[in-house]
C-alpha cells in the first residue's frame, strides 16, 4: 500500500463524525506516521505483503468483463452470450480459449456444454415438436411456441420460461441446462432472457450470472466485508493482502477488510491458505472441548481472585495484590524477559513415542490447545483493542475541547492503535501456522520470533493503554521495534 | 394446472405399459400429487419381497422434482431407517423437467437391486456390506422375510 493511494482516496464523504473534511485529512496516513523510517516504493517493494491491486465497483468490474466477452466475440465470429459461456467454462483465459478453438473448435463448444455429445443420441424432441407436443406439460402446442437449444431437445416456450424461473429461484443462473434427460448442453444468456418475460426474473437471473462471473474469474474477488459491494482485482498469484478501500472508509482497523485474495477468507499470513483451511475446520471441530476447558475467567496465580480480562494486554495486574502476571501462562511477568517470551513455546514432550495411546492422545489435545487459546485469546484482544481504540478517540475529543493540545498533538496514539492491531493480527495466525509446522530448527526459529514479536506486541498494547503516563518517545519507539519484528518473521516465512 | 395434466398422462402411460417390477400403483382421487406403489427387486436378498413406496410431487412439477419414501421397512445401506432414499436423479441439482416418473422407479429399483456403499445412508450396513458380505446377505434376507410385503406371484395386477 503506497501513500498515494491513500491521497487519491479523498473521495469519501459519508464519514460517522461530524466534521467529515478535517477527519479524512487526519486519518489517511493511519500508520504511516513511524517518522524516521523513510518509507518509499523500494520500501513497499520489500515488504513481504506487497501487492498490486485495484477496487472496483461493480460497474468497472462489468465493463471489464465486457471487454473480454467482445473481444471474444469477435475473434471467434459468436454471439456474446456463447462468449460469456465460453469465458465462464475457462476461468476467463481469453487466450486459451482462442489456442483451443484454432485447434479443435468442436471439442472446445462440447467441453464448454455449448453443443450436445456427438450423437444426437434420441430425437425425441425434434419428433415432438413435429407432433405439436411439448413432452414436459403434455399440452398439444402451435410449432411457433416451441424453441430449441444446440442439442435439439425442443419444448415449449412457457415451459422453457418456468424452468428457467425455477432454477433462478434456487440460485442457479450461468449453470441452467437443457430439459431433456441427460442433456448438459446450457442455455446461454440470450436465449435465457428471450424467454424469460418477468422483470424481476430478469433481474435477478442476471445479478446472478454476475456473481458467477466474478466467482469464475481468477483476478477477481468480492470483499468478504459484511455489505459490501466492493471487488478485488489483482494479477497476483500468491497469498497477499488487500484491503477494500470502501468499507476501510466505515472503520479504518476493521480486520475483515484485510483478506488474502487467494482464498477469500481473512487475511492470514504467514500461514498458507491450505493450512487455514484445515485449521478452521479444526477449530469449528474442537472448539466445544476447548470452550469447556479454558474458560472466559482465570484467578490470580497470587491471592486466587477471579479476574476476567477487560483489555487487550496479556500483561494482568491483579487490582486486588497488584500482582504482575502474564495472562496466557499465568507466570509472573518478570520472568518473562524482553528477549525471551516462554509463554508462546510449546514444549513437545520428547518421550512421548515411548507413551501409551490414551497419553498420546491427551497430548495432542494438549497440543492443540496450546495453539487454540493463544489464537483465540489474540482474536479477543484484537476486539477488546478495537474498544480501547474508541476510548482513546474520546480521550482526544475530550483532550482537544479542553485545549490540552491540537488533534494532530495525539495523532501517534491512533498510529499506535492500528499498527498495534495490524501485529496482533499476523500474531493471531502465527499459530495455525505453528501448530502444522514439523518440530525441527525451523519450527524454533519460528516460535523464537514468534515469541519476541509477542513480547514487543504485549509490551507496546500496555503502553497504548497506559497512554497518559507513556511519554511519546517510547512509545513511537515501541512501535518502530514491533512492526520490524512483525516484518521480519513474515519475510522469513511467508513462502506460499 | 401443468402438474395434473402431465402427473394424469404418465400415470395413464404408466398403468397401461403394465411393468413387472412396479405394480399395485394407487392415487388418491382426491391428490394425485402423492402415489403409492410396489416394486419388485430382482436381485436377492430383496427378491423374495415387495416393497411398498410413497412419491409425493411438489405442486411445480415436473420443474421441481418428486421425492420418494419407502413405506415398508428394507434392510439397505442407502435407506435410512425413515424410508428416506438418496436418489441422483431425483436430487435438485440433476432434476430434468422431462425426466419421466418410470425413469425415476428403475432407477430406485437399480440402486436397490445393486447398493452403493461409497455414500451410505446408513453407515453400519455400508461396512457390513463391504466387509461381510454373507452375514450382510443373511440379515438382509431375514429382515424382508419379517417386514416386507408378500409377492403375488402370476397375479402382478396393475390396479
Amino acid at each position: 500500500m503506497t501513500t498515494e493511494e491513500y491521497d487519491t482516496e479523498m473521495d469519501y464523504s459519508d464519514s460517522d463524525c461530524g466534521d467529515p473534511g478535517y477527519e479524512d485529512y487526519y486519518n489517511v496516513h493511519p500508520w504511516d506516521g513511524e517518522g524516521d523510517n523513510d518509507i518509499d516504493n523500494d520500501q513497499s517493494r520489500r515488504d513481504p505483503e506487497y501487492a498490486v491491486y485495484d477496487c472496483l465497483r461493480i460497474e468497472e468490474v462489468e465493463r471489464l468483463l465486457n471487454e473480454d466477452v467482445e473481444s471474444l466475440s469477435n475473434s471467434l465470429h459468436i454471439t456474446p452470450s456463447l462468449a460469456k459461456v465460453l469465458l465462464h467454462a475457462h476461468n476467463w483465459a481469453l487466450q486459451d480459449i482462442i489456442a483451443k478453438y484454432r485447434t479443435n473448435a468442436s471439442s472446445l463448444f462440447i467441453n464448454s456444454k455449448i453443443k450436445p455429445l456427438p450423437p444426437l443420441d434420441s430425437l425425441s424432441g425434434l419428433k415432438s415438436q413435429r407432433s405439436g407436443l411439448c413432452s414436459v406439460c403434455v399440452a398439444i402446442q402451435s410449432a411457433e411456441k416451441f424453441s430449441t437449444l444446440t442439442c435439439g431437445h425442443s419444448f415449449c416456450k412457457d415451459c422453457w420460461c418456468m424452468h428457467f424461473e425455477v432454477q433462478i429461484s434456487q440460485g442457479i443462473s450461468t449453470g441452467i441446462s437443457c430439459m431433456a434427460q441427460d442433456c448438459n448442453v446450457l442455455a446461454p444468456e440470450d436465449f435465457v432472457l428471450s424467454l424469460l418475460t418477468k422483470p424481476n426474473m430478469r433481474e435477478r437471473y442476471q445479478q446472478f450470472a454476475f456473481c458467477d462471473y466474478v466467482k469464475s474469474h481468477p483476478q477477481l474477488r468480492f470483499c468478504p466485508g459484511p455489505n459490501c459491494q466492493m471487488i478485488m482485482r489483482s494479477k497476483e498469484q500468491r497469498a497477499k493482502r488487500v484491503m477494500c478501500s470502501s468499507c476501510k472508509t466505515c472503520d479504518l482497523i476493521r480486520n475483515c477488510n484485510n483478506f488474502s485474495f487467494r482464498c477469500g477468507i481473512d487475511y492470514h499470513a504467514p500461514t498458507d491458505c491450505n493450512t487455514m483451511k484445515k485449521w478452521l475446520t479444526k477449530c469449528a471441530d474442537d472448539s466445544e472441548t476447548a470452550n469447556y476447558i479454558s474458560a472466559h475467567t482465570k484467578d490470580c496465580p497470587k491471592c486466587h481472585i477471579c479476574i476476567e480480562k477487560n483489555g487487550g494486554c496479556n500483561h494482568m495486574q491483579c487490582y486486588n495484590c497488584k500482582y504482575d502476571f502474564c495472562w496466557m501462562c499465568l507466570g509472573d511477568w518478570k520472568a518473562h524477559g524482553s528477549e525471551y517470551y516462554v509463554c508462546s513455546r510449546y514444549k513437545e514432550n520428547p518421550n512421548i513415542a515411548h507413551e501409551s495411546v490414551l497419553a498420546q492422545a491427551r497430548e495432542a489435545l494438549k497440543k492443540y490447545l496450546h495453539y487454540y487459546e493463544r489464537w483465540e485469546n489474540h482474536s479477543k484482544s484484537l476486539k477488546l483493542e478495537e474498544q480501547t481504540l474508541e476510548a482513546i478517540k474520546m480521550q482526544i475529543n475530550k483532550k482537544v475541547m479542553n485545549y490540552s493540545g491540537t488533534w494532530i498533538d495525539w495523532q501517534h496514539l491512533f498510529a499506535a492503535a492500528s499498527l498495534l492491531t495490524r501485529c496482533r493480527y499476523t500474531l493471531q495466525y502465527t499459530y495455525p501456522y505453528a501448530y502444522y509446522m514439523e518440530p525441527g530448527p525451523r519450527k524454533e526459529l519460528f516460535e523464537y520470533q514468534q515469541a519476541q514479536l509477542e513480547a514487543e506486541i504485549e509490551d507496546l498494547s500496555w503502553k497504548i493503554e497506559h497512554a497518559e503516563t507513556t511519554n511519546r518517545g517510547d512509545l513511537e519507539n515501541q512501535m518502530d521495534i514491533a512492526e520490524k519484528r512483525r516484518v521480519t518473521l513474515l519475510k522469513d516465512f511467508l513462502e506460499v | 394446472m401443468a402438474a395434473t395434466r402431465r402427473l394424469q398422462k404418465e400415470l395413464g402411460d404408466l398403468r397401461a405399459s403394465a411393468m413387472k417390477n412396479f405394480t399395485n400403483i394407487q392415487v388418491d382421487e382426491s391428490n394425485i400429487l402423492t402415489w403409492q406403489g410396489l416394486i419388485l427387486p430382482d436381485n436377492p436378498p430383496y427378491n423374495k419381497g415387495a416393497f411398498r413406496i410413497e412419491i409425493n410431487f411438489p405442486a411445480e412439477y415436473p420443474f421441481k422434482p418428486p421425492r420418494i419414501n419407502f413405506k415398508t421397512k428394507i434392510y439397505h445401506p442407502n435407506v435410512d431407517e425413515k424410508g428416506q432414499v438418496c436418489l441422483p436423479i431425483i436430487s435438485a441439482e440433476n432434476w430434468k423437467p422431462a425426466t419421466k416418473t418410470d425413469q425415476v422407479v428403475q432407477a430406485l429399483i437399480a440402486l436397490v437391486n445393486d447398493p452403493e456403499p461409497e455414500h451410505p445412508l446408513r453407515a453400519d450396513l455400508a461396512e457390513e456390506f463391504l466387509k461381510d458380505r454373507k452375514k450382510f446377505l443373511k440379515n438382509a434376507e431375514e429382515f424382508t422375510k419379517k417386514h416386507a410385503e408378500k409377492r403375488r406371484e402370476s397375479s402382478s395386477s396393475n390396479e
